[in-house]
């Protein structure tokens, strides 16, 4: 029957003239189908008559019987197969062309939707959808409580007459009734759901065949997709989606106004409105489900996704404000999937400005800024981070700029020019005037028509939207500095009881950092003061680890700083600025390092950015710094002494008098400056005296279990203050610790064959006093290993003392047997 | 040869405080170590002849020795009384505020001589300048060698600093190592 039925459904290649007749009766049908309601009915119930029949007959009949059955069944359902069709030309929405005689049928695309109807048990609802796709709930309630209410009543009748399939339109009512509620019994959940998925997709592809002469179908689709089943309602979102991102046009769809709707329009036009509407309407309805799903936690993901991609693929189109709102509002979800959705979408948002046009982007970045102050601050970094996929694009000015630039000193140009020439040629230049004149104005009405119809902004326009987009950044990090801030300064003071960390003020450096050129310089000032409080960290330098409770990390503090010197960096190429202070708070902050609690890549990073890159150092300062990397990387792993040491010797190369701390005489005297010990606990780097001091460890370090790092020392032992070296670009700090911490596991391999004899003797003699320097070549090497040999050594521990037990209880017994013997021999011989 | 007095104290703390900020508490702590004792004396201020010195601690009491006005000077000038009663820091105060400045400003090469003459330092002549200065600071002057030139008082902030000409003035003269020349019989 399928088979066929395409068959008829592939001729209908019609000329345009029918579709319009379509459309029209399209238009009416609402009225149509309440007058007609019963004939739509009758229409269903046949066909599902002779199917159920089907079904459940064979199953009666024995095989001999069946043959003739079939061939019966087969007859009659030629016969009713032309009554079928003729009937289901009455379907309303080809309403005109059913009518011919012949049984040849005219044919739109729709009908596809009756003949899976058929097979579905959601017939009724389906097929009444299709003929009304506005009303249709309403009608579909009606129809099946008029079914309800006649079921009872009719049911003897339609048993009598169910057979012979006539045409008393009550009786189809029953019997469709009827069959309907034994199909529902027979099919299983299971199967229902399959044919619903099937249905899913059959209008799913034709839709995307065919937008404009399926687009009734949609509103069907929508309709699945509210079943209870939670994989019907996920399919049913997910292909709705698919068609919306196909189908949804480029353009934003502006519904005709009342007086527009009253106007005489082409048939053409008409059809465009009504597939707009629909369109739009459906849209709406869907994602008003979306918002409301969106809100219980076993659909949100599904929901999510689906709002996400619909943003990200029609950003232009209507209602996207909602969308957006959604989105935003989901940005720091506690949910990973939800809030890693949203995020991209907001990247590619971010990254795709030409989709929309870059309001989107404004209007993001703002309703992200009020989330922000809405939570205090409170939020997941995620949600900050999107802000580094913005692009600001600096040419746009520079570009508008000159011409306007050329054309004023043309016009200058001109003027005096035209001052010069005036007395001798005023008439011809009048005449010149003119002409140019007249010129110059068909070029602007030209340019004018030209911007009108190309698809590119204003440049003006851009710029606005890129200055608004961001003062709302800059405003949103401003806001999260000062919040940390106040949450510090409240925490110190007491009054305020632990705040719950600054979630955001990491990627709020970040981004600072990476827009620092765009800083207003107007701001800098208090951007700076409050770095470099921030900086600061607790207190003044004297904060003890206690009242840390509220203070930053110290990754934290010294991103504070790297930020300082980016921002400076970025903007002040004129004047150069010495941020003294930040210099002090490294000095501090790298004592404060903790190799497992801080990220090494920060502090490598700081390294580079304030002590490699800058330029000059004070001798006093730069000696500090040497002295202080040189004590740091005796302490820590193999890539933090590596970044040190690349640092260090960084320092050296630029400072040919702090090679005096590679003398082995402690200098002290003038040469120190006004401080003539060192004190390795001063907290200013000027204060320090190191030069007052020798580098020797860089005697220990060339002992460095490491091989790269005892070279590097060994390398920088060997500077001396006469051979002055050509300077050559070295590797920085950070590529160092990259290499080396990335090498950590290759190398431990290496360890182990070289070391592992070493190794054993020290874990042997060490065993009862483990220092600092054995477990950190215990945590560097394989854990499995150590712990292989460690219980190797225990176990023999424990047999040698289990030995010694042993053979002190085999002496007290053997002792014992001899005692009772020499008892035994007294006795006998008392005996 | 006498130590300050109250007011006297706070004007020169105030000046030196100018300059040096917190670090004030390293010049007064500092420990010294001349004479035969084996623990570190202090450094104190004495006053003679409206000039005021820091001087160590031993020395002052060796000083006790000489008649008063026979006593030319003492450990390091550091600055003076006016006949008003204003106190001046002098150009021998430069070593103790350099090690111990706050505010810094470095010179160009080119710029070095016009300062050593007593000029002031134009924006143009700036090298390098610390951040955070703000007007009325006390600031020190180095060359970009770090030599200690001179020291003088900020006229603008860092920040108003990037906005000005090249031949504005970023710090008013106050004194030079040039002065050891040129008002050799003054000082």
């Amino acid at each position: 029957m399928g088979r066929k039925k395409q068959k008829v459904v592939l001729p209908p290649d019609l000329p345009p003239d029918v579709a319009e007749d379509d459309v029209e009766v399209s238009d009416e049908d609402l009225a149509f189908v309440k007058e007609n309601i019963e004939h739509v009915g009758f229409l269903n119930t046949l066909d599902t008559q002779s199917i159920t029949r089907h079904v459940t007959r064979v199953a009666d009949v024995k095989e001999d019987a069946l043959e003739s059955l079939y061939e019966q069944r087969l007859r009659k359902k030629t016969l009713l197969k032309e009554k079928d069709e003729n009937l289901l030309e009455v379907d309303p929405v080809d309403a005109l062309p059913v009518k011919t005689p012949d049984g040849k049928i005219v044919f739109r695309t729709v009908p596809k939707v009756p003949k899976v109807a058929v097979d579905t048990a959601t017939e009724g609802e389906a097929t009444s959808d299709n003929e009304d796709n506005v009303a249709d709930k309403s009608l579909v309630r009606l129809s099946k409580a008029e079914k309800r209410a006649k079921f009872k009543k009719l049911r003897k009748e339609a048993k009598k007459q169910g057979k012979e399939v006539t045409e008393i339109e009550e009786v189809n009512e029953t019997s469709q009734a009827d069959v309907l509620e034994e199909v529902k019994k027979d099919l299983t959940a299971e199967e229902a759901s399959e044919s619903k998925k099937y249905r899913l997709a059959e209008i799913g592809t034709a839709l995307l065949t065919d937008p404009e002469a399926n687009i009734k179908s949609l509103s069907e689709m929508l309709q699945i997709s509210k079943s209870e089943d939670h994989a019907i309602v996920t399919l049913g979102l997910k292909s709705l989606l698919a068609v919306f991102k196909d189908i949804i046009p480029g353009y934003r769809i502006r519904l005709p106004t009342e007086k527009e709707q009253a106007m005489v329009v082409s048939k053409a036009v008409k059809k465009m409105r009504f597939y707009e509407s629909t369109l739009l309407s459906v849209y709406k309805a869907y994602l008003l489900k979306l918002f409301y799903l969106e809100g219980k936690p076993a659909f949100q993901r599904v929901a999510i996704r689906c709002i996400c991609s619909l943003l990200e693929a029609v950003p232009h189109f209507n209602f996207r404000e909602r969308l957006l709102a959604v989105v935003v509002k989901n940005i720091s979800s506690a949910d990973d999937v939800v809030r890693k959705l949203c995020c991209a979408t907001i990247k590619s948002l971010f990254m795709n400005e030409g989709k929309h046009g870059g309001e989107v982007t404004v209007e993001a970045v703002r309703s992200i800024a009020a989330l922000v102050k809405a939570h205090d601050c409170q939020l997941h970094p995620d949600s900050i981070e999107v802000f580094m996929s913005l692009l600001f694009d600096e040419d746009l000015g520079r570009a508008q700029r000159a011409p306007v630039d050329k054309r004023s000193r043309s016009k200058k140009f001109k003027k005096r020019k035209n001052q010069e020439e005036q007395p001798n040629q005023l008439l011809n230049n009048d005449k010149k005037k003119a002409r140019k004149e007249m010129i110059s104005q068909t070029q602007e009405e030209v340019d004018a028509e030209y911007k009108a119809a190309s698809f590119a902004q204003d440049i003006a326009e851009r710029r606005r939207m890129q200055t608004e987009t961001l003062s709302a950044v800059f405003e949103i990090y401003f806001r999260i500095l000062k919040h940390t801030f106040q949450t510090r300064t409240d925490a110190t003071s007491g009054s305020y009881v632990s705040s719950g960390g600054h979630p955001l003020l990491v990627s709020c450096l970040n981004g600072i950092g990476k827009f620092s050129h765009l800083v207003d310089l107007d701001f800098m000032a208090d951007l700076m003061s409050y770095l470099r409080k921030l900086a600061r960290g607790s207190g003044d330098g004297n904060g003890s680890p206690e009242d840390c409770s509220g203070c930053l990390t110290v990754s934290e503090r010294l991103q504070c700083c790297i930020v300082a010197f980016k921002v400076m960096k970025s903007n002040l190429d004129a004047l150069n600025i010495d941020l003294q202070d930040f210099f002090a708070q490294l000095y501090q902050l790298i004592l404060e390092y903790r190799p497992g609690r801080d990220k090494g890549e920060v502090l490598a990073e700081a390294l580079k950015v304030m002590l490699c890159d800058d330029r000059q150092h004070d001798m006093q300062r730069a000696a500090a710094f040497i002295k202080r990397l040189a004590t740091f990387s005796l302490c820590f792993g193999a890539a933090e002494s590596m970044a040190a040491l690349v640092t260090l010797k960084h320092l050296l190369q630029k400072n040919v008098k702090c090679r005096n701390l590679l003398e082995n005489d402690a200098g002290g005297g003038s040469v120190s400056g006004p401080v003539a010990n060192y004190h390795p606990y001063s907290s200013d780097p000027n204060l320090s005296g190191a030069l007052a001091s020798v580098l020797w460890e860089l005697n220990l370090l060339s002992k460095h279990y490491h091989p790269s790092v005892s070279t590097i020392a060994l390398n920088i032992a060997n500077l001396t203050n006469t051979t002055n070296q050509v300077y050559h670009a070295n590797v920085s700090p950070q590529q160092a610790f990259a290499e080396l911490s990335l090498e950590k596991e290759s190398f431990n391999a290496n360890i182990d064959i070289n070391k592992s004899g070493n190794k054993r003797k020290r874990v042997n003699v060490q065993q009862a006093v483990p220092t600092v320097d054995d477990a950190e070549i215990a945590s560097r090497t394989d854990e499995v290993e150590v712990r292989k040999k460690l219980s190797e050594h225990f176990f023999l521990l424990r047999d040698i003392s289990e030995n010694g037990r042993l053979k002190s209880e085999l002496d007290r017994t053997t002792k014992s047997l001899q005692l009772y013997q020499q008892y035994k021999k007294q006795k006998k011989k008392q005996r | 040869m006498r130590p300050l007095d109250e007011k006297e104290t706070t004007q020169v703390f105030e000046k030196l405080f100018n300059f040096t900020g917190n670090n004030l508490k390293n010049i007064v702590e500092a420990p010294s170590h001349e004479g035969p004792e084996s623990n570190p004396g202090r450094y104190c201020f004495r006053l003679n002849k409206n000039r005021v010195y820091y001087v160590s601690e031993s020395l002052v009491k060796r000083a006790t020795n000489v008649k008063r006005d026979k006593l030319v000077s003492l450990g390091t000038q550091i600055g003076k009384f006016t006949k008003g009663g204003a106190f001046h820091l002098t150009i021998q105060s430069l070593n103790l505020l350099a090690a111990n400045a706050k505010h810094k400003v470095w010179l160009k090469p080119t710029a070095e001589m016009s300062f050593m003459y007593g000029n002031h330092v134009l924006k143009g002549g700036l090298g390098r300048i610390t951040e955070n200065i703000n007007t009325n600071d006390g600031v020190v002057v180095f060359s970009m060698s770090d030599m200690p030139l001179g020291f003088g008082v900020a006229v603008k902030s860092t920040q108003d600093c990037r906005k000005m000409d090249p031949n504005g003035i970023v710090v008013i003269h106050r004194a030079d190592i040039g002065e050891y020349l040129r008002m050799e019989d003054e000082l």
